[in-house]
């Protein structure tokens, strides 16, 4: 650092690991090759400073820096080469873009000279990810790359986070110049998105919540990424307002609130969805009425005003038409809004949803004798031998869908899971990188036997760095969340589903780490004690009833408190055992 | 509708390649796309016409753009009293030329000749879209040889600051709470 504070002669290079320290980033997650050479060379001198994880997979490097940025709060720095390298990266920025996770990559590039001749390992990646990113570079001069890095850092973490790339060609690292760090402001064309909201719409907002009878708030990924976790509870509690929550909006409000009703949508409460639908007011809070939160968006709680608090203007009307929008930094809002609500709204509203819980909570398989386990129950016993308090990260599909029903997660930032673009193969890799944030608690990936083997070179990872993290495989035998979908809309035509699974504690013990196999009830809670017991990785599997489905569930094209729950019979045969 | 668009970018390489790709990533769509330099150094200035007749997509549009990092500003001239010029080259062959035609033509202010030869006429036009538009119906009665347009190029008429664009770099690096308290 000290090199910083006058002119000197620099590389390229090293220049890249001063701007990192200079962002305070103590841990990257990459891959060495040819053209970013340079920078791994320079990086000796810096090894004291800055842990670099080796990955087996560049996609792995993305959702490790991706996870580590949503743990922390931090932005995630992920290396790799030009080419396949960079390539390989696409996949980890768009989830990250979707799910606005401020990561930066860094990618070497085939030497300037060479750019455009289709040289060994060229790709256009700063070209590539223009659709994927907040916004890329190519820096073409060693004197650029301070400013460059400088801006991609402000760019990735202001105003709504996202990727950011930045492609340095070969002999532009190897380039040495006079260095000097830009002190001062970065200053971009963009416009900054508004942090303060104007008070013609926050008077706006007062009225529609005092005159509504039935309002729900809507929690989305907003609430975490702006800190608002105390100012939405206290809004709810302010005026007694019941909460649904996305997916990525797990754990923003406590799920022991009362207030906190639980998940909306496709897989969501019916509770929820029913009071949605039902409602006089949504106040939606950092959410984007994705399709998979709104059903069929033409029938969409069709009787209700909709106040849409968001930082992003272009998601104002995108998917839902709004009655009020309120641009800002939703901590900032609601700061400033909730002293401006007088009184409690008078309604047995809450009672009228509560009375809806009881009637879809019946349903429910958790408290059954079964003949096998079901993952439902997998998980909802990883909830309760946790004590509910692990981070969790988990894959796409069926299990990631149970996990958001069963695994109550009562504080900010403990669920990781790819929402937007559902990644799969995000969870193992995405825990890796979370762990060098979180040491302080237990970390759990829960992930299907189909997921896991997208990013499965990752175990190697793990096992290299010693990550203090417990992988549940949920084992069906099957492509789950697909298979459901075969079964219930493509007349059970089952294709491709049915996956095979190398056998994982022998897989375990051939990359170096502990594997367990849960295959009754019985054994969960032992092997939950042992894999919390070891320091290291542990992979526990659990062998789950194959068939099961995820209930309920709202169909594609259906309205969003049509639901389809559990049949009564599938809870017969099974409780006869 | 038709709505008009006047962006002001960084005058950076891959500029052009960005709005584009949103364009489309967005499933918005281009009837025309004019860049060029403009009286400030360093700021490309675009008039983009696009093909979106619902007024809450307009509004989208105006956003998706503003978000881009290289994009100054950008203003809607849709419904603002502006002036739209387009300008087309028409290559006719003359051995069938109707004279008359071409005076009404030339006498109206659009058209041009560049150029003639005993076979061929290079004829420039310019104006608004109806203009050109009308002009070309009219050469289209002989036989065209080669026909190329331009896209349309917007000023708004007058000085008044409503729909000036904002033209400084500013600071992006406000971040959330969460992010800040992690520096």
């Amino acid at each position: 650092m000290s090199k910083l504070k006058n002119k000197v002669l620099l590389s390229g290079a090293e220049i890249i690991w001063e701007c990192l320290l200079k962002e305070g980033v103590d841990t990257v997650f990459g891959y060495p090759g040819g053209a970013i050479l340079p920078a791994y060379d320079a990086l000796n001198n810096y090894s004291d400073k800055i842990h670099h994880v080796l990955v087996r997979h560049e996609q792995g490097a993305t959702h490790m820096a991706d996870g580590y940025a949503r743990v922390s709060g931090k932005v995630g720095v992920a290396i790799a080469t030009s080419g396949p390298g960079a390539a390989n990266m696409v996949t980890g920025i768009a989830t990250a873009m979707m799910d606005s996770s401020p990561i930066v990559c860094i990618t070497g590039q085939v030497p300037s000279a060479a750019i455009g001749s289709d040289a060994f390992q060229e790709m256009d990646i700063s070209g590539a990810v223009i659709p994927v990113t907040k916004h890329s570079y190519l820096v073409m001069d060693a004197k650029d790359i301070a400013k460059t890095i400088k801006e991609a850092f402000a760019v990735a973490r202001s105003g709504r986070p996202g990727p950011v790339l930045v492609d340095i060609p070969k002999d532009i690292q190897s380039q040495i110049i006079h260095f000097n760090y830009p002190e001062g402001p970065v200053r971009v064309p963009g416009m900054p998105l508004r942090k303060y909201p104007e008070v013609s719409d926050l008077k706006n907002a007062v009225k529609l919540i005092m005159e509504s009878k039935k309002p729900v708030i809507l929690a989305g990924h907003g609430i975490l990424i702006s800190g608002a976790s105390k100012e939405v509870a206290e809004l709810a509690e302010l005026v007694n307002i019941p909460i649904g929550w996305t997916l990525l909006g797990s754990g923003a409000i406590p799920s022991s609130h009362p207030l906190n009703m639980g998940m909306m949508g496709m897989h969501g409460e019916f509770s929820v969805n029913n009071a949605i639908q039902e409602a006089d007011l949504l106040i939606a809070c950092g959410m984007r009425f994705d399709d998979r939160v709104t059903g069929n968006a033409t029938t969409y709680s069709p009787n209700s005003k909709k106040i849409h608090i968001e930082i992003d203007p272009s998601e104002i009307n995108k998917n839902i038409k709004v009655d009020l929008s309120i641009i800002g930094d939703l901590k900032t809002v609601l700061q400033q809004l909730n002293p401006m609500l007088t009184k409690k709204v008078e309604t047995n509203w809450i009672d009228t949803l509560t009375t809806w819980q009881e009637q879809s909570s019946k349903r429910d398989i958790i408290n059954l004798k079964t003949k096998t386990l079901y993952a439902a129950q997998a998980i909802h016993d990883i909830w309760a031998e946790t004590n509910g308090d692990a981070i969790v990260v988990s894959d796409v599909g069926q299990h990631q869908m149970l996990e958001a029903q069963y695994y109550k997660h009562d504080e900010p930032n403990t669920l990781l899971t790819s929402g937007g673009l559902g990644t799969m193969g995000f969870s193992l890799p995405a825990a890796i990188g979370a762990s060098f944030f979180r040491r302080d608690k237990s970390i759990w990936v829960i992930v299907g036997d189909g997921s896991i083997q997208m990013t499965i070179t990752e175990l190697a990872t793990a096992v290299q760095e010693n990550t203090n993290i417990n992988i549940a495989i949920i084992n069906n035998g099957y492509l789950g969340m697909v298979r459901q979908w075969q079964q219930l809309f493509y007349d059970e035509r089952y294709k491709e589903t049915p996956i095979s699974s190398p056998d994982y504690v022998k897989l375990s013990e051939a990359y170096g780490l502990k594997g367990l196999r849960v295959k009754k009830r019985s054994e969960i809670a032992d092997a939950i004690k042992l894999a919390e017991s070891i320091n290291g990785p542990v992979l526990v599997e659990f062998i789950v009833e194959q068939h099961d489905m995820v209930y309920p569930m709202v169909a594609t094209g259906a309205d969003l408190n049509d639901m389809i729950s559990r049949p009564v019979h599938d809870q017969f045969q099974e409780s006869e055992m | 509708m038709k709505q008009t668009l006047i962006v002001f970018v960084q005058d950076e390489p891959g500029v052009l390649n960005r709005v584009a790709s949103m364009i489309r990533r967005r499933n918005f769509n281009i009837v025309s796309i004019v860049a060029g330099r403009t009286e400030q150094k360093q700021i490309t200035r675009m008039t983009l016409v696009l093909n979106e007749p619902d007024k809450t997509k307009q509004k989208q549009v105006v956003n998706n753009l503003k978000a881009l990092i290289d994009v100054y500003d950008v203003v809607d001239v849709t419904e603002v009293k502006c002036h739209v010029r387009e300008y087309a080259l028409v290559k006719i062959s003359v051995n069938k030329t109707y004279i008359e035609d071409l005076d009404l033509l030339f006498s109206k202010g659009h058209c041009r000749v560049l150029d003639q030869d005993e076979n061929a006429m290079l004829i420039e036009l310019s104006g608004n879209e109806t203009n050109v538009e009308s002009a070309i119906d009219i050469l289209n009665k002989h036989d065209v040889l080669e026909l190329m347009r331009s896209g349309k190029m917007a000023m708004v008429s007058g000085n008044s600051d409503q729909n000036k664009p904002k033209l400084v770099k500013s600071d992006p690096n406000w971040a959330t709470q969460r992010l800040l308290e992690s520096y």
